[in-house]
């Protein structure tokens, strides 16, 4: 610029202070930001121009106005209020980080609003069929026990217990006939007797678990406990009116 | 300038996962964005609360700072939006329907009740007269008078960080000295 440049609109009213059309200029004068030729070209101007002269004076009070607040502002802005923002700066980097991680399933929820309707049927159909082997499975593996239980109940029903019985018995009367009746003998006998009578119904286990039943067959001559075994089996050959039920005293004893 | 070729490489450190890059942007910016925030909200708390969203803001963002305009920049448009958004929900709570735009904008400038502007035009509490007009400023004038006043940056960074031409800058900054002279006369300040 080669010299002062002249108002290019004269001087207007507006709220009772004229204005002058080289205000850019006047505010890049005011902050020292024009250039060396503008600001010695607004220089000139103003010396000139009363509106731009009174502008300027008026900006500057207010530009010390504004600094002077500004000053009592932001003296209060204390470093430890800086590391309290700083921290919360810092926690929404967790915060970040914790939305990423949510940004898996969010890809997922978009991949299937996104995908056709038949890949969706296609994914219930899936996770339907999915879901019902795994509740067949849970069921068959808790249904397992019951069947094994089941199978041990078959091998005792009524009558095959009566048949072990019978074959335990048997057994038991072999036993007898080959050793002498000693009462250690009918003690054993007796007590070895719980491991093969587990496989008896319950009323027959009673009565051969009885403290006084097992008194009473210590000391039974062997008639005695063939009768009695017979008793006991249900055989229907004999006849139970000749069996002594009751004994007033103790042969052996 | 160090400061902001620095600033870059902390975004970039940042984006790669450093933590302590974004936490170091944050300790170089926060007083300026405070500064802005406090020009364009004129309440401390509002001030802190706008710059901790700015900073917040910037991070989730962060990705999509591409490096066209300075970091510094960025940030203040950043700060600007929030502290906009700030002044629209409390002039939507403290609307009024019967006040000029003018004093709803001083209203939500957290103007002290025990301080009317009769008393600040007393001249006893100047900046108080000051931080009434500013606050009766419009928006778009009142984020440039304080990014020129408070953080003193030029024309040509308050151009890239609104993304306004210079002249617009200028004659922005020029309007609203005007309006704040006139208001500081009514208030009989600085006029003297």
């Amino acid at each position: 610029m080669s010299g002062p440049r002249q108002c290019e609109v004269d001087m207007t009213k507006n709220n009772e202070r004229p204005i002058c059309h080289r205000a850019e200029d006047l505010v890049a004068y005011l902050y020292n930001e024009a250039s060396e030729t503008d600001a010695q070209d607004f220089a000139d101007h103003a010396e000139q121009c009363d509106a731009c002269r009174s502008e300027l004076a008026v900006f500057r009070q207010v530009h010390e106005s504004i600094l002077v607040w500004r000053n009592e502002a932001l003296g209060t802005f204390s470093p430890v209020s800086e590391a309290a923002d700083l921290a919360r700066a810092t926690s929404s980097v967790k915060l970040v980080e914790h939305e990423r991680k949510l940004s898996a399933l969010q890809a997922l929820r978009e991949f299937f609003s996104v995908s056709p309707l038949w890949l969706r049927g296609a994914t219930a159909f899936a996770a339907l069929l999915l879901c019902t082997l795994a509740l067949v499975i849970i069921s068959r593996s808790s249904g397992l026990p019951a069947q094994v239980s089941n199978n041990d109940e078959k091998v005792y029903t009524k009558t095959q217990f009566e048949a072990a019985v019978n074959q335990a018995v048997s057994e038991k009367l072999k036993e007898s006939r080959v050793t002498p009746p000693a009462s250690n003998v009918a003690d054993n006998d007796v007590e070895a007797k719980p491991s093969k009578q587990q496989n008896m119904s319950r009323p027959e286990l009673a009565r051969n678990y009885s403290p006084q039943r097992s008194q009473r067959l210590r000391g039974f001559t062997r008639a005695e406990r063939e009768q009695l075994a017979a008793d006991l089996l249900l055989i229907p050959s004999r006849d139970e009116a000749d069996l002594p039920l009751v004994f007033s005293e103790e042969p052996n004893q | 300038m160090e400061t902001a070729t620095s600033d870059e490489q902390m975004v970039e450190r940042a984006l790669t996962g450093d933590p302590e890059a974004f936490g170091e942007i944050v300790r170089r910016w926060e007083r300026r964005i405070f500064a802005l925030a406090f020009g364009m909200l004129g309440r401390e708390e509002d001030a802190r609360d706008a710059t901790q969203e700015t900073f917040l803001a910037a991070f989730r963002n962060l990705r999509g700072f591409r490096g066209e305009a300075k970091v510094s920049s960025w940030l203040h448009r950043i700060a600007v939006n929030q502290c906009i958004t700030r002044q629209r929900r409390a002039k939507v709570r403290n609307e009024t329907g019967l006040e000029d735009e003018a004093e709803k904008n001083a209203a939500v400038f957290a103007l002290p009740s025990e301080i009317s502007p009769a008393r600040a035009a007393e001249g006893k509490q100047r900046s108080v007269a000051v931080r009434i007009a500013v606050g009766a400023l419009p928006p778009d004038l009142r984020q440039v008078v304080v990014m020129k006043e408070f953080e003193e940056l030029t024309f040509q960074e308050i151009s890239e960080a609104l993304q306004l031409p210079l002249s617009t800058v200028k004659s922005r900054l020029y309007t609203a000295l005007r309006q704040l002279q006139m208001r500081l006369e009514k208030f009989g300040e600085p006029a003297r």
